[in-house]
């Protein structure tokens, strides 16, 4: 498979009467694009997979030069008896009920902002693209001090609550676009039949906006369990997450390298899981998440 | 019969009305309210030793005449600048060579293009361990191969001239992949007619790049520098894990500097006016793009 962007300006200059161009030999030739790509990924992978990798050494050939050494699962193992599974556990359970309460609210609001014109609708995507943009110290200030007075710092339910700020904006922003691609004429035949508004819509639209649904819906999962900010501010002990609990490994208990990488690497594997299950709707709501479409 | 229409058209507002206003209830109470807030303690000496000034207003701008005058802080903007200026030129540098590259017909290319997004994807900490590792001297798979090269260096992140860049270069594996995927989408949904008939009129790959390819992903590649920029603002668990603001303040940004004030020393109400300017220069920042955004979509 030759490349058209390569092929044809050779061609063309060949045709123009012009030198012929230096030409690589032909194996090389088609191949080249596809192995400097390569190359490159092993390369921009490669602190990725050493962090890996080094979950896996046993303790004794932590430090050791050799680049092989039998695979065990002792650091796991450790990150067992520790408070390490509980932070997990906290960290599942905001993110789930973050993801649910932001959908629950966000999803309506985006059909309707997809399918009705009214005064002021710009300034409402505008106070959207503004939260996104918004940095998360500005958040903090207030809602550490308002979550001293209302008792709900180090909870499950204050982190809930301000990854809403995230989002929220995300699920509003995202599924509007979905909404936009399905065409009108659906529900307007349920409303000719007597449906109402939200009949309809759970009844036609949210069905033909289930892979949108989803990929929101992975989004705010993947948003919700990644944040360390937040987690790092709000929390003490009680509803610490994971990100905040490998980092203690670094402060507390001294340099434990092969805890942080096992649990840099549990932390990494759900993120992954979901991240490779809806790849194409993924790419997706990256992409319409950055540019307006 | 217009009777029943327009009674449809009422109910039709109401049950719309019904669907908006919950996400824009909760929306005011979590961003708008906190918003206010934070204006109002950047208005007073709140802190956790002296509760008894949380509302005093009396000297409503003294956290911010302080501030002009906080050699702490005018070196952080500084600082901040030079890492966002950094990372988003080579992110987005980076990000546009990659996508070029990746942008061709092979099954090769098509297959490991989605591999590269993985660095964005990654929880930020992770990401800020990985990179802890790759700049610790005694577990870093680069010192071993600078070392096996015969050129050992010491700690990137210990030494005051390279700690900055050694963050914008971690921060540029993080998000690349974001400029990769915009081009990338942009290439692909390029006609293909002009860059065919600039190569029969005898244009080489630089002229294709230079005159048909780069001005029609030029919108993208500002947005993108955009909205990386504003998001440079934000940087934490890179500067937290790696350096925690050091050596000295050399790589203390202003979103960490407030971090510091309002947390580790508790100065909420100096923290939550560091937190406002950074919120004003985000606002502009997005103004910006808003106006921007609109052009190049009429342009298309």
């Amino acid at each position: 498979m030759t490349d058209d962007s390569i092929l044809l300006p050779r061609v063309a200059a060949y045709r123009n009467g012009a030198p012929r161009p230096l030409r690589l030999p032909a194996f090389l030739a088609g191949t080249g694009r596809p192995t400097v790509a390569i190359l490159l990924l092993l390369l921009l992978m490669l602190p990725f997979l050493w962090l890996v990798q080094l979950a896996f050494r046993p303790a004794d050939a932590f430090f050791s030069e050799d680049f092989l050494f039998t695979p065990t699962l002792e650091a796991f193992a450790s990150l067992l008896e520790g408070s390490f599974p509980k932070s997990i556990a906290n960290s599942l359970i905001v993110a789930t009920l973050s993801t649910g309460l932001s959908l629950l609210i966000g999803v309506p609001a985006a059909y309707v902002l997809a399918r009705w014109d009214f005064h002021g609708k710009r300034y409402v995507a505008l106070w959207i693209l503004v939260t996104r943009m918004a940095p998360p110290i500005a958040f903090t200030i207030p809602f550490y001090l308002a979550y001293r007075w209302l008792g709900l710092q180090d909870t499950v339910a204050g982190l809930v609550i301000i990854y809403l700020t995230f989002n929220l904006a995300i699920v509003v922003w995202l599924m509007q676009t979905f909404f936009a691609t399905i065409p009108v004429a659906l529900e307007e035949a349920a409303w000719i039949d007597g449906a109402g508004i939200w009949q309809t819509f759970r009844l036609v639209v949210l069905p033909l906006a289930a892979p949108g649904l989803t990929a929101t819906a992975v989004l705010c999962f993947i948003f919700s369990w990644n944040d360390f900010f937040y987690a790092l501010i709000l929390t003490r002990t009680n509803a610490t997450t994971a990100p905040v609990a490998i980092v203690n490994f670094l402060q507390y208990e001294g340099w434990e390298w092969s805890k942080i990488a096992a649990g840099g690497t549990i932390v990494v594997l759900p993120v992954i899981i979901f991240a490779v299950l809806v790849r194409r709707w993924l790419v997706k709501g990256l992409a319409a998440g950055g540019v307006k479409e | 019969m217009a009777a029943a229409t327009s009674d449809w058209r009422a109910e039709r507002r109401r049950a719309l009305l019904a669907g908006l206003l919950p996400a824009v209830v909760v929306l005011a109470v979590i961003t708008l309210v906190p918003a206010v807030g934070l204006v109002v303690a950047s208005l007073t000496p709140l802190s956790l030793l002296d509760p008894a000034k949380t509302f005093h207003f009396a000297n409503p701008l003294g956290n911010y005449i302080e501030l002009m005058g906080d050699r702490r802080f005018i070196g952080s903007v500084g600082t901040q600048v030079k890492l966002s200026a950094a990372s988003v030129a080579l992110q987005v540098g980076l990000g546009l060579g990659l996508a070029l590259l990746l942008n061709g017909s092979s099954k090769v290319l098509a297959a490991i293009r989605s591999i590269f997004l993985v660095p964005m994807v990654l929880p930020p900490i992770v990401v800020a361990l990985i990179w802890k590792i790759v700049y610790s001297p005694d577990i870093s798979p680069m010192h071993r191969a600078l070392e096996a090269l015969g050129v050992p260096v010491r700690s990137l992140i210990a030494n005051p001239d390279t700690a900055l860049w050694a963050i914008a270069v971690a921060d540029t594996w993080q998000w690349f992949p974001f400029t990769m995927l915009m081009v990338l989408a942009a290439l692909q949904s390029m006609p293909v007619e002009p860059l065919e008939a600039a190569s029969i009129d005898g244009a080489n790959r630089w002229q294709l790049f230079r005159f048909i390819i780069f001005p029609y992903i030029r919108p993208v590649l500002v947005v993108c520098a955009l909205f990386r920029l504003i998001d440079s603002f934000k940087a934490f668990p890179l500067i937290y894990v790696l350096t925690n603001g050091g050596p000295g303040t050399v790589t203390e940004v202003t979103n960490y500097y407030g971090f510091v004030e309002a947390f580790n020393f508790s100065y909420w109400g100096y923290g939550s006016a560091i937190a406002t300017l950074i919120l004003a220069g985000v606002f502009a920042l997005s103004w910006l793009i808003a106006r921007l955004g609109l052009n190049s979509h009429d342009g298309r």
